[in-house]
């Protein structure tokens, strides 16, 4: 029995040598893309997280607000990000991982820009700039 | 005469603080990834790390956290943990935290490490001896201290506190010392070996090496933790607050 958790402790160990920035993507389902189009209430470009929160209408045009978590700023600059490029009232179209639990949040993947611009969520998160 | 006048000039701090032999750490670098997609010479990178291998006591806990993770994961959750709460992680498991840059400043008494994940800091004095560890405060960066050896900086540290654990929630005591050997393997590629000995948790001590690359035109970017919109529920899990209206 030791001898297998040693063996286990051993395999282990080399994907353990960087810590998590924050906290890993479990939460989030990933298997799952949905595309929401809304209008943003707020960009905030903080850490550990930047956030879009997003008012989103549905075909009877009731709406529902999300809430969706991107990387921090220094992963995000690396993909083309400023802390300007949303802004209160921007049109937006966002593909996300929804949250497993069914809540309105989700991960970002990608956002299109007013400009037409898109953007993924830091490097290897989507397109980069 | 050469020689003692040498001595004189050493014992004194007049020489520069970077001879011939010495090597200057002074900039940002980032994680050097050759063959994962990096582009780095896949020789520079650093040797496998070692066995982790954890007293009895301190293995069974250690493997029944590590399973209940797992559960966790399989069922779509994670666990707490420090980092998802904003709590710093210390020495040494800063020195590498996800794809963040290190900066290091280097001068001929302290070589001071800051890095971006959650604006950690580190001094390391070059200058005086180790104090006993019954005379260092427990906290998350301890006391360091370095000296050289031929072109690599050997850094000795105590006074980690026993709350805050490696990476992967490794346990350690009071008595854990953490000797790292920082070295120039090419002008750009930095190594920094690591060997965590702890008489009372560890069976032997556990070395890695985490290998860096300079970002010479990086600026290091502000980490104030003020928006932490994750917390842990009543079942010990991370959740994300959302803002539904």
């Amino acid at each position: 029995m030791k001898r297998t958790l040693l063996r286990l402790l051993a395999v282990a160990l080399p994907m353990a040598m960087t810590a998590w920035a924050h906290h890993s993507f479990t939460m989030f389902d990933t298997s799952k893309s949905i595309t929401i189009v809304g209008t943003v209430t707020e960009f905030q470009w903080t850490n550990p997280h930047s956030y879009i929160e997003i008012d989103v209408p549905d075909e009877s045009g009731a709406v529902k607000h999300w809430s969706i978590e991107m990387g921090s700023p220094s992963i995000l600059q690396q993909s083309g990000w400023k802390f300007s490029s949303l802004k209160k009232g921007d049109k937006t179209t966002l593909v996300i991982n929804p949250l497993k639990t069914g809540l309105a949040g989700g991960f970002l993947n990608t956002a299109t820009l007013p400009d037409g611009k898109v953007l993924g969520n830091g490097p290897g998160r989507g397109p980069q700039k | 005469m050469k020689a003692i006048l040498c001595a004189v000039l050493a014992g004194a701090s007049l020489l520069p603080a970077q001879s011939t032999k010495t090597p200057d750490f002074t900039g940002v670098w980032g994680t050097f990834t050759a063959g994962r997609g990096g582009g780095g010479d896949p020789r520079l990178n650093p040797p496998p790390a070692g066995q982790l291998v954890l007293k009895p006591e301190y293995a069974k806990p250690y493997e029944a956290r590590r399973a209940a993770e797992a559960e966790a994961n399989k069922r779509g959750e994670q666990l707490a943990t420090a980092g998802a709460q904003c709590i710093p992680y210390g020495v040494p498991t800063m020195m590498s935290v996800a794809v963040y840059p290190v900066e290091v400043i280097q001068t001929a008494k302290q070589m001071t490490v800051i890095s971006e994940a959650f604006s950690e800091v580190r001094r390391i004095y070059l200058d005086r001896p180790q104090a006993p560890v019954e005379d260092v405060a427990p906290g998350y960066y301890g006391r360091s201290v370095g000296k050289w050896e031929g072109d690599t900086l050997v850094v000795d540290t105590i006074g980690i506190k026993t709350s805050v654990n490696g990476y992967r929630g490794m346990p350690h005591s009071d008595k854990m010392r953490i000797t790292e050997r920082f070295k120039l393997v090419t002008p750009d590629v930095m190594h920094d070996q690591i060997t965590i000995d702890d008489p009372v948790v560890l069976e032997k001590p556990m070395v890695y090496t985490l290998a860096y690359r300079r970002l010479p035109n990086y600026e290091m970017v502000e980490f104030v933790c003020d928006n932490n919109r994750e917390y842990v529920d009543e079942k010990g899990v991370v959740r994300m607050k959302v803002k539904e209206k």
